[in-house]
């Protein structure tokens, strides 16, 4: 141990025990002239004979040095700085080599961070381990209450949450933030604290805690909304338009339960009646709307706490009206939180990170062989090293030592790369009304992954050139230069590494070409209305407090100031936003005088004010519009669509045809108007049957606590429509909150998945290309280089232009078509694991994989042109003189 | 004169434990460790400076000497190295390792 600790602090004090060692061995000389002196030797003869005493001063010195040294890390050490010397010698080499690796190890690492933040790292919380979840999505308040009830015997503690979507604004547009109702032990369960005040606690959960309503804020909302004042608790916070005090700061880091959402804004529960007030759910048996999440007992498996559970399940879901409370209730583990955009990325997310590993891989590739050609063109310097004794083991760590440089500039580098790019993908999955939000902290997960990203690709770099070494003997360099004929051995590793890229290449270009057609496929579908002109404006009516029964009349308020905007052809309103992944829907559907009976697929239900449709673009076929004297105590009326008809009433004409749905079986709806087919959760279902209902026939007592102010504006006036509506909106109803967009962005929204991996798969696809193509041309343009006393010699035999660039053709069509053979293989193979990505691809489909080959064939060809043309115009006279 | 005596004569570990007897009487620098060594044998042992520096190294990378500079007796800088208290210990366990060693051999040669 301390032999150790002295030979490390030697290591860091070498120079000057080297000038100890060497002082002193003089010394020793000076000693021993001095005793010769003594005996009577001249001055002269006395140093002569005690050097010739000494022998060699370094030679000892080394000898005496060598009992300190670590052997290997001195050699190493010795290794490390002629390799850098080396790179510092071939700049363009050095910076080619390192931007491609920092490219290819920065985009995987981004990818990986992304994977990792949502799908691997455990929540930042006390023993993430013993959480677990229960399954399967939301509860009801009462559900919640009874798990509460049971939670001494049954765990080591347990909190509910309801993620939410704040409005912190206090007038008008609204300030949309992720936020949540919290039960109060969250965060004692949780073991997260406060960095400022308190955060929410049980006492909180009655409703009348000390302080009023309060709330909790994460630091980000502190920093970013108070500055990080240190006053912060205390302060006032507008919540859904209802004031709330500051209490409390959550720790940076703590994002809330679910992973994918910052949550800023955490309220107890018994906030939520101030805020939705008449129609608050907390006593409300039937609503599913929040998840409940336990802390295992230590010492007791996850089976047992489940068995525990369900004996207690009949009194626990007592009441609930869904289907799934009587399913037997599950826990599982959750050590990394909850999250709906796992499910939802998780596939995309890996054929990704599979995808740019691709490239990477291209790209060490493409790196080898570089190392190998300048491997080979330092021939003669290594062969001179093995000469003068170097083992070739020792040459071999020489190279690899090099290569594992790059490949940790390369990280280094890739790491800035992936911080920023992770970022920027993360920020294009969020939508108009949805934040994604990921914590993508480099943690040790990150980091290893790249540290064995950095060294494989070291590794795969590194043994070509090794492999290629093997051609080089002592001595052997200064014989041959450059003299090489068809069929040497030293080409095979290159064009190995060739016909790879070719495959990995041709793989991620049928993947880029799939998910662009699958991309392009989705925006092509038709939608049945014309989103162009739309603007739409979110109203929120719960916001000002007043009973859901004053809606009715304060939308139609609205509506018409609205309309009367200048540059807006008309304003109508919708209660349903379509286009959102769900919306209003009935199973249970009855044609005539049958009773409604169980549906699949359910039929969508919108309500709409009259005129929506001609604002939408969607064609009336038959019958009418909804009128002014559809309302409260009218006959009931409803429009359905084309689908709707062929489905339910095939060959009946529909027009006064009646239409009854759900238990509601008394009301009988009778269809006045048959409208054009329009997409309605997502245009990936295609056109579905769709029944609309007027507005103003809705029972006011179950008003929308929120719907969608539809305009139809005059292109080129768009800002200025904006703009003017929010204006009268709020003069209209200072109470009303609202959040402004488009159709178009609607519409983009559904696609966000599909745009990013098209974008993505095409970006990789291209840069695979690119380096195949430069990899292509390097190996193509070394092969003529080396064989050109070859090609001197053929051309001085007679050989036309034309037959050497056939012979350099030849040579590359070999490489490509077995790249292609390898590469159609492999993406047949790998399809099957992107197949649930695609929408209306045939994964398999020929033509696409005869036109990903003629990319990769031209991309071939371009690169080997320009070499080929070279040899082409070779002068034999002077090769061959030269040679 | 030339240099007699390298550490592959001597049984392995011997020179070592001669530096640190030689060094009992106080310190000494290397030069002083030869001439004491040389004296101190009848002239029989001639320590090499291409085996003794290697020693004086390998004994200070185990702690048991201690170097220091200062003044010679006429006035040049040179190292003195001193006995530490492992090395003391050391020389006491290598001392009767030799005993027993030499005593075996005897054994061995009388035989």
């Amino acid at each position: 141990m301390t032999t150790l600790f002295h030979r490390l602090r030697h290591l860091l004090r070498r120079s000057r025990h080297d000038a100890d060692l060497r002082e002193e061995i003089e010394a020793h000389r000076a000693l021993r002239q001095d005793a010769f002196e003594r005996d009577g030797l001249s001055r002269e003869d006395a140093a002569h004979a005690s050097r010739r005493a000494l022998g060699s001063v370094a030679l000892a010195a080394d000898d005496a040095r060598d009992v300190w040294a670590m052997r290997a890390v001195e050699s190493v050490w010795q290794d490390l700085r002629i390799a850098l010397r080396g790179l510092r010698k071939s700049p363009g080499f050095a910076v080619v080599a390192i931007a491609t690796l920092a490219l290819g190890i920065g985009a995987n690492t981004a990818l990986f961070s992304i994977f990792s933040g949502l799908i691997l790292r455990p929540l930042p919380v006390r023993d993430p381990g013993s959480l677990a979840l229960l399954l399967n999505g939301t509860w009801s308040y009462p559900i919640w209450q009874e798990i509460r009830a049971r939670e001494p015997e049954l765990f080591d503690g347990a909190f509910a949450w309801s993620a939410q979507r704040f409005d912190l604004s206090s007038r008008g547009q609204t300030e949309p933030v992720d936020g949540a109702y919290v039960s109060g032990q969250l965060f004692d369960v949780l073991g997260v604290t406060a960095i400022r005040g308190r955060m929410i606690t049980p006492s909180d959960d009655g409703g009348a805690a000390t302080d009023g309503p309060v709330a909790v804020i994460s630091s980000r909302l502190w920093r970013q909304r108070f500055a990080g004042a240190g006053d912060v608790v205390g302060r006032r916070i507008t919540v859904q338009r209802v004031p709330f005090t500051i209490v409390g700061v959550m720790p940076p880091g703590f994002f809330g339960p679910d992973v994918g959402r910052m949550t800023d804004v955490m309220l107890p529960f018994s906030a939520e009646p101030l805020i939705r007030r008449q129609e608050s759910r907390l006593a409300s048996k039937s609503s599913a709307w929040l998840q409940i999440m336990v802390r295992q007992r230590p010492g007791r498996g996850l089976e047992q706490t489940n068995a525990a559970l369900r004996a207690a399940q009949p009194q626990i879901i007592e009441g609930a009206t869904w289907s799934r409370a009587r399913e037997p209730l599950t826990l599982a583990p959750a050590a990394t939180g909850n999250s709906s955009l796992r499910s939802r990325f998780e596939t995309p997310l890996f054929a990704m990170v599979v995808a740019v590993g691709l490239v990477l891989l291209v790209a060490c590739a493409n790196i080898a062989s570089l190392f190998l050609a300048r491997a080979l063109a330092r021939r003669r310097e290594l062969s001179v090293r093995l000469a003068l004794g170097a083992s070739r083991s020792r040459i071999a760590r020489l190279l690899l030592i090099e290569s594992l440089i790059v490949a940790a500039l390369g990280a280094a580098i890739g790491l800035a790369f992936a911080k920023w790019s992770g970022a920027l993908l993360v920020q294009q999955l969020s939508t108009w009304q949805t934040t994604v939000s990921l914590d993508l902290a480099l943690d040790w997960r990150v980091l290893a992954f790249t540290a064995a990203l950095a060294c494989l690709s070291a590794i795969i770099a590194g043994v070509a050139p090794v492999l290629g070494l093997k051609s080089v003997a002592p001595g052997d360099a200064i014989k041959d230069a450059g003299r090489g004929i068809a069929g040497d051995r030293r080409f095979a590793v290159r064009s190995a590494l060739v016909v790879a890229q070719v495959a990995v290449s041709l793989v991620l270009v049928v993947g880029a070409g799939l998910f662009l057609r699958t991309f392009a496929s989705l925006n092509q579908l038709p939608l049945g209305f014309v989103p162009g002109p739309l603007l739409v404006a979110e109203l929120n009516l719960q916001a000002s407090g007043g009973p859901p029964e004053e809606r009715g009349a304060r939308v139609e308020r609205l509506r018409a100031a609205a309309a009367a905007v200048p540059g807006v052809r008309s304003a109508t309103v919708a209660a349903e936003r379509i286009l959102n992944g769900g919306g209003w829907s009935s199973g249970l559907v009855g044609i005539g005088d049958a009773q409604p009976s169980l549906r699949r697929p359910a039929l969508w239900l919108n309500a709409t004010t009259p005129g929506w449709f001609e604002t939408m673009g969607t064609p009336l076929r038959i019958g009418r519009d909804f009128q002014d004297g559809d309302r409260l105590g009218s006959v009931p009326v409803v429009i359905v669509n084309d689908t709707f008809v062929r489905r339910f009433l095939p060959g009946e004409p529909p027009i006064g045809q009646h239409v009854r749905i759900g238990r509601d079986t008394a009301t009988r709806y009778e269809i006045v108007g048959v409208v054009g087919d329009a997409v309605y959760a997502t245009p990936r279902d295609g056109m579905v049957a769709t029944m609309y209902f007027p507005v103003a026939q809705q029972q006011p007592k179950t008003f929308w606590p929120t719907v969608l102010l539809t305009i139809n504006a005059a292109p080129g006036q768009r800002a200025a429509v904006e703009r003017d509506v929010m204006r009268v909106l709020t003069e209209a109803d200072p109470t009303v909150a609202f959040t402004f967009g488009t159709f178009d962005q609607l519409v983009e929204a559904t696609v966000t998945q599909e745009r990013l991996i098209a974008m993505l798969s095409a970006f990789f696809g291209g840069l695979a290309l690119l380096l195949a193509g430069v990899g292509l041309y390097g190996v193509v343009a070394h092969a003529v280089r080396a064989r050109q006393t070859e090609i001197g010699l053929r051309m001085a035999l007679g050989a036309a232009p034309s037959n050497i660039v056939r012979l350099v053709f030849q040579r590359v069509g070999v490489l490509i078509a077995a790249g292609l053979a390898l590469g159609l293989g492999g993406s047949l193979w790998a399809v099957r694991f992107v197949e649930t990505l695609l929408f209306q691809q045939e994964p398999r489909d020929p033509m696409m994989l005869a036109g990903a080959a003629a990319v990769l064939v031209a991309a071939g060809v371009l690169a080997a042109w320009m070499p080929a043309w070279r040899a082409a115009r070779l002068d034999p006279a002077t090769v061959l003189r030269e040679g | 004169m030339g240099l007699t005596n390298t550490p592959s004569d001597l049984l392995p570990g011997t020179l070592e434990l001669l530096i640190l007897k030689s060094l009992v009487s106080g310190a000494k620098h290397g030069y002083g460790i030869v001439e004491h060594l040389r004296l101190a044998s009848d002239e029989v042992l001639r320590v090499g400076e291409s085996a003794l520096y290697p020693a004086l190294q390998r004994l200070l990378l185990n702690g048991w000497v201690k170097a220091e500079w200062g003044a010679s007796e006429n006035n040049r800088r040179a190292r003195y190295y001193t006995l530490t208290a492992a090395g003391r210990k050391q020389l006491a366990a290598e001392r009767a390792e030799f005993d027993r060693m030499v005593g075996a051999i005897q054994q061995v040669l009388t035989t």
